[in-house]
């Protein structure tokens, strides 16, 4: 069964991905609803499976690795499918009634979209050093062909510079993977956990995995590193920009996580763990308060995505030498926090959508008024706002509650600044949002009515995010499920 | 100001040299505990394959390489997404040198051979389809600079077929395998051989397509797609 489940897993976005190719824009449209129905049902099935039995490894080819290829798929990752198929279902739907059938480049959009989820699914089971950077390479590349759709200058400028940032980051990530296969002869992750663990190889080199942290933080967009992602963000259609924030930025983050917390205790150090976490915590900062500056809408957005991927960071100062208590408080926190922003984040950018498209502005003075037409939107809006300002019941506040536990415990008291400020800013910019549309001005009253399913979309993923609080428990209790006994 | 960047950068520069030399000279002082070049040979004979980078990028970590012509095959997509007309075959960028022309009469077939060559000594010697599919595209890349007339280049069906059928058919070989109930992209025993002899010989074709096509679509659509919220 599981073997059916797998294969599913990891063959329909990529053959749906040359389905979509071969045919219009139209025809892509349906083939996809049928693909994201297949999807959903596997990764559902994937995910109970995984919660009933615990996790497996998934031998590729059927070698063992280090000659072959492992995947691990344990509680985590499959979770992150989950999430995945969620919003990427999500942005699917609201795609293929945003987008204009008439423009011929249009229909790229779905084999690229396709080529992505692939992509996502390939890095959440990687459990081999280079088959996570090939899964990254898919997703830079149909990140970078989404944003870049249509060819219009901006957006290629925007491409182009998101395109060097990812290359470059990929290429200090593959450096680092040489280095550690030259030290250690594999390449896969759990073998060379083991060979730390077991001190068959002398711990004492940081360089390899500083070069690759640094990679996948540039492609994160950790701040200062932050420059190529608003422009990128901000450019691309609607649902190409959520799940550009909602998951593409995640996956980088989530291998440094992984690296970082099986070769970290053995590779890093305190004052490597510190800085990244004052680098996270200046993003939170400069980030909200760039993101209240702003003058377009998107924009706003974008940078609030800078400063909630400030956040993220905070794993490797909170899991550094403490103790596993601790240590597993803090990435429940982070892995909450993960859920909540991509879910709060696709609601967010699907809604602003919504508002430009129905306002024919993209500048946030122009949403005067838009109160009294697009509620929905707006609601939406406003739901993934609170969740990301952290306030209760929500997933955000769920995920900094026990990241401020965590902090304290931990006796790294500086970052509950961080956390109360992160959240004082991003209600700044949430509700400089909501002013401007409650003006009323009487003198525009051409509005565009969006039909009802684009609305509902980031309703649902809003609501979503707004109910992650409540079921905190039992999702984190996937993710803490150890393997199965037999495996190693 | 920029004399002290160009200090700064070039200070980086020495600093990144330095560690990644002192990295290396460190690796190369202590025996990796895992000999997987070992390994490699014991395994080489159920391969299908007699040589031992072919047996990695198409049997042990096929994966790896399914995954990789699907990179390519992405760029070949927003290379194309971007092309400006109908036809890519636009006669104002063909040259007409008498030159080149007689230069590739003889140099065309040759390539093609080749080519052919390329693909078929990947089983026991360096070559492959990645090398094979960079000549072809090469030879493509010279008929076309010469003039010759190459309609297939429309991004119509028939080009988005040749992007996508080495993909397709590496793809189909996975799922099959699947369903015949070995793991995902386990050869049957006793197919490897042939199996692996059509995807390389399918990829080749792609591969080439995909580079020939990233280098005739080089024009920019010039139909305005205004950001959201801009009129048309």
């Amino acid at each position: 069964m599981t073997l059916w489940l797998m294969a599913g897993l990891l063959f329909t976005p990529l053959a749906w991905a040359v389905l979509t190719l071969l045919v219009d824009f139209r025809m892509g449209r349906a083939v996809t609803w049928l693909g994201i129905l297949v999807q959903v049902l596997v990764s559902l099935g994937l995910w109970a499976a995984v919660a009933s039995d615990g996790g497996f490894y998934y031998l590729l080819g059927g070698w063992q690795a280090p000659l072959g290829i492992e995947l691990r798929v344990d509680g985590l990752a499959v979770t992150f499918v989950l999430l995945t198929a969620l919003v990427a279902a999500a942005c699917g739907w609201h795609a293929s009634v945003y987008l204009d059938p008439g423009k011929s480049w249009h229909r790229y959009f779905w084999p690229l979209f396709w080529f992505l989820w692939a992509g996502l699914n390939v890095v959440w089971l990687g459990g081999d050093l280079f088959n996570l950077y090939v899964g990254l390479e898919l997703i830079s590349l149909a990140a970078v062909g989404l944003v870049a759709l249509g060819g219009q200058a901006a957006a290629l400028r925007a491409a182009i510079r998101y395109l060097m940032a990812a290359l470059l980051g990929s290429l200090a990530y593959l450096l680092g993977v040489a280095l550690i296969y030259g030290q250690f002869g594999t390449l896969s992750l759990a073998d060379v956990t083991a060979l730390l663990s077991d001190g068959t190889v002398a711990a004492g080199q940081t360089f390899p995995l500083v070069l690759m942290l640094f990679g996948l933080a540039l492609k994160t967009a950790l701040f200062p590193m932050h420059g190529w992602l608003p422009p990128a963000h901000g450019i691309a259609k609607s649902p190409v920009s959520a799940l550009l924030s909602a998951l593409v930025v995640k996956a980088s983050f989530y291998i440094a996580a992984r690296l970082w917390l099986d070769l970290g205790g053995h590779l890093g150090g305190y004052e490597l763990a510190q800085l990244i976490g004052v680098l996270g915590g200046l993003a939170v900062i400069w980030g909200s308060w760039l993101a209240f500056r702003q003058t377009k809408l998107k924009q706003v957005v974008a940078y609030s995505s800078v400063a909630q991927i400030g956040y993220l960071f905070l794993l490797f100062p909170l899991t550094w030498g403490v103790t596993d208590a601790i240590s597993l408080q803090a990435q429940q926190g982070i892995t909450l926090q993960v859920i909540s922003h991509a879910l709060a984040k696709a609601a967010m950018f699907l809604a602003a959508g919504n508002l430009i498209m129905s306002v024919g502005s993209n500048r946030v003075d122009a949403l005067a008024g838009v109160s009294r037409f697009l509620p929905f939107s707006l609601f939406s809006f406003g739901l993934a706002g609170v969740s990301l300002m952290g306030l209760p019941p929500t997933g955000g506040f769920a995920a900094k509650w026990l990241l401020l536990q965590a902090s304290l415990a931990s006796g790294q008291w500086w970052w509950l600044g961080v956390l109360l400020a992160g959240g004082l800013l991003s209600a700044a910019y949430v509700f400089r949002v909501y002013q401007a549309s409650f003006i009323d001005n009487t003198d525009t009253d051409h509005f565009f009515h969006p039909p009802k399913s684009l609305e509902v979309i980031p309703l649902i993923l809003a609501l979503l995010s707004l109910g992650l609080g409540l079921v905190a428990e039992p999702v984190l209790s996937v993710m803490a499920l150890p393997f199965e006994g037999s495996s190693r | 100001m920029r004399a002290l960047s160009v200090v700064t950068m070039t200070a980086v520069c020495l600093a990144f040299a330095g560690l990644l030399g002192l990295a290396v000279w460190h690796i190369a002082g202590s025996p990796a505990p895992v000999n997987l070049p070992g390994l490699l040979a014991e395994n080489l004979d159920a391969s299908g394959v007699e040589h031992p980078i072919t047996a990695v990028l198409l049997n042990f970590r096929s994966y790896d390489t399914l995954l990789e012509i699907g990179v390519l095959v992405i760029a070949g997509i927003a290379g194309i997404s971007m092309a400006k007309t109908t036809s890519l075959e636009d006669p104002d960028l063909r040259t007409s040198d008498s030159l080149l022309y007689a230069l590739q009469r003889w140099f065309v077939p040759l390539m093609l051979v080749l080519a052919g060559y390329l693909l078929w000594a990947g089983s026991d010697r360096p070559g492959g389809a990645f090398q094979a599919g960079a000549v072809l595209a090469a030879s493509g890349v010279m008929m076309r600079l010469g003039g010759i007339p190459m309609d297939f280049l429309r991004p119509g069906v028939l080009l988005r077929l040749g992007l996508a059928l080495g993909f397709t058919v590496f793809l189909l070989v996975a799922v099959a395998s699947a369903l015949a109930g070995e793991a995902f992209l386990a050869y049957p025993a006793g197919f490897a051989k042939p199996l692996i002899l059509v995807i390389e010989t399918v990829l080749t074709f792609s591969i080439a397509m995909v580079l020939l096509a990233l280098f005739v679509s080089a024009p920019v659509n010039r139909a305005q797609e205004p950001e959201e919220g801009e009129h048309e």
